[in-house]
């Protein structure tokens, strides 16, 4: 630390002030304020009124058929979309990694998906999934068709209503995580990799033995990231399916919302959104430890 | 031969991540009764092209109003969101005061609360702003809340502390005060991490959905994803107007972001994470 370094801090107040105002005003209160209504009977019309609960919300939460619903749905879902989705992105990452520019072309393709807004691919989504009627069907059953595969009614069906989200979530993000995967592949030693291909090893073995070792932190990234956006899940079934048929794509934050709006139920809104504050705040605890051990 | 089977694969995939985005565009300019036609024939014949779905989606859904409010909102949110977040992030990178340490940890401890979390009691609060009453108050509640991010400041204050100390330290000796140092030395140094945060908030916030539904209820105060989703699900329901105001929705986003991206760093987010 310098001189003009000390001399500066006289400075800093003035130029931390407006970040850390919005930021005490705008994230710390809210979130206290959000603990402190999940102990209370506070609802939408006059939190203000509130009155202590004790852990009353949280053990509601246990026995509440639909938040327990939602909660299973959404880790329903991220078990189907982080695997396909990490997996898919590995590969398009190794498959991609060339200098040409054909190469970097369809990277770009890859990465279309990803800009376009959720509202937008939900909605598009819909339509591509339409059932058939009357000679008229989605783009999805027409496609199958040529393979032979009869039309379904994919958002219409419970069994199938979250697989078919979950397919088009993988479609949207897996050009992001690509991304990052080719960030990662720059740092795999080079020479590890020759001295693989000199000793003969075939490209399944290069992968397997030194790229993902090499990728480890990248990949458990990728992983938690991927599992948080997952459990974040609300737009695609919200606007899709209204979390039906039959609950079957009831997301945990419309349960939420719903909770807040619907029921006004604000104190066990709260608990539940903290719930899944642990939830998340968990996931990402758990990706430092792991990288931790990487490094150590 | 093994050229080829890596082009046909190649052709696919990049089939499969396009189709629907095609299929988007083309379908918005077919007339209502043909979109779902799906027989080869049917599909890409003379007839049945038309831009009427634009028009009728620019009416019904005041497509007008809504493009310029998201426009407004996310501009917002990316300029001054900019602006404080590099003030805050240069102080933490090279200023030394008194509780520094501590309280950057504490900036850096919101990294991850969701927003999805924090729209319930945020709600309340920008309530009690009165951030959600006429027009004017709405557009602030579509934007302040969001302009401080703990992200951003993190991740300002790496590229600030990897800048060489040098320029400012020279221009300390010219005898710049704190703000001619951050604003003419510091600033211009990290533009590619400027854009960044910039391309990266564009495209989250030009895609809010939850926040603007719970607080720009008023017809004039609309963004583009809840005019689609109000068309969307509110009868009648015209497949072509949907389609008409979901490419309009997306090209916006898609030209600012062929705009940006030549400022782009690659961020490496999966290493180095202390």
């Amino acid at each position: 630390m310098t001189a003009w370094q000390r001399k500066r801090g006289r400075a800093a107040p003035w130029f931390l002030l407006p970040a850390c105002a919005l930021l005490a005003v705008f994230v710390v209160w809210p979130l206290l304020r959000a603990g402190w209504w999940s102990f209370t009977n506070a609802d939408l019309l006059s939190p203000e009124r509130a009155e202590f609960a004790g852990a009353d919300n949280y053990a509601g939460l246990a026995g509440d058929a639909r938040f327990q619903r939602a909660f299973g749905n959404t880790l329903l879902f991220a078990l189907l979309v982080v695997p396909v989705q990490t997996v898919l992105a590995f590969f398009l990452a190794l498959w991609v990694n060339r200098p040409e520019p054909a190469w970097r072309w369809l990277r770009g393709v890859f990465f279309v998906p990803v800009v376009v807004s959720m509202p937008v691919l939900a909605v598009l989504w819909t339509l591509l999934y339409q059932p058939e009627q009357g000679g008229e069907t989605g783009l999805l059953n027409a496609a199958l068709g040529v393979f032979g595969v009869p039309p379904q009614a994919w958002l219409r069906d419970p069994a199938l209503a979250l697989p078919a989200i979950a397919f088009m979530s993988v479609w949207q993000g897996a050009g992001l995580q690509m991304m990052v995967f080719l960030a990662g592949l720059q740092n795999v030693p080079k020479e590890l990799l020759e001295a693989a291909r000199i000793d003969g090893a075939s490209g399944w073995q290069r992968v397997r033995h030194v790229i993902v070792p090499s990728m480890r932190n990248t990949i458990i990234f990728v992983v938690t990231v991927t599992t948080i956006l997952a459990f974040r899940i609300f737009v695609q079934p919200y606007l899709m399916t209204r979390g039906g048929p039959g609950n079957s794509t009831l997301s945990l934050i419309q349960s939420v919302y719903e909770t807040t709006f619907v029921s006004q139920d604000l104190g066990r809104a709260c608990a539940a959104a903290l719930v899944f504050l642990a939830l998340v705040g968990g996931l990402t605890w758990l990706q430092r430890r792991l990288a931790r051990e990487e490094r150590e | 031969m093994k050229k080829t089977a890596a082009w046909i694969l190649s052709g696919a995939a990049a089939l499969v991540f396009l189709a629907p985005l095609l299929w988007m565009v083309l379908a918005s300019l077919r007339e209502e009764s043909r979109i779902f036609q799906m027989s080869p024939g049917g599909w890409l014949g003379a007839e049945g092209w038309t831009l009427g779905n634009y028009a009728d989606a620019w009416r019904r859904a005041a497509l007008g109003r809504a493009l310029v409010n998201t426009v407004a909102q996310v501009a917002a949110i990316c300029g001054a969101g900019l602006f404080v977040n590099a003030l805050a992030a240069y102080a933490f990178a090279r200023f030394e005061f008194r509780g520094r340490e501590w309280l950057f940890a504490g900036v850096v401890m919101l990294v991850i609360l969701p927003v999805e979390v924090l729209a319930v009691p945020m709600f309340f609060t920008a309530r009690d702003l009165g951030l959600t009453g006429g027009y004017a108050a709405a557009m602030g509640g579509l934007t302040v809340p969001f302009m401080a991010k703990a992200f951003n400041i993190y991740f300002l204050r790496q590229h600030f502390l990897s800048v060489p100390v040098a320029l400012e330290e020279a221009a300390v000796m010219d005898g710049a005060g704190a703000w001619r140092q951050f604003w003419n030395v510091a600033l211009p140094s990290i533009k590619p991490a400027l854009a960044t945060v910039v391309v990266l908030d564009l495209l989250a916030h030009w895609g809010d959905f939850l926040w603007p539904l719970m607080i720009a209820t008023r017809e004039e105060t609309r963004t583009v994803q809840i005019s689609l989703a109000n068309l969307f699900t509110q009868p009648p329901v015209q497949w072509g107007d949907i389609l008409a105001c979901a490419v309009l929705a997306t090209l916006p986003v898609i030209v600012f972001f062929r705009w940006f991206q030549r400022y782009i760093v690659a961020t490496d987010t999966g290493t180095g994470i202390k």
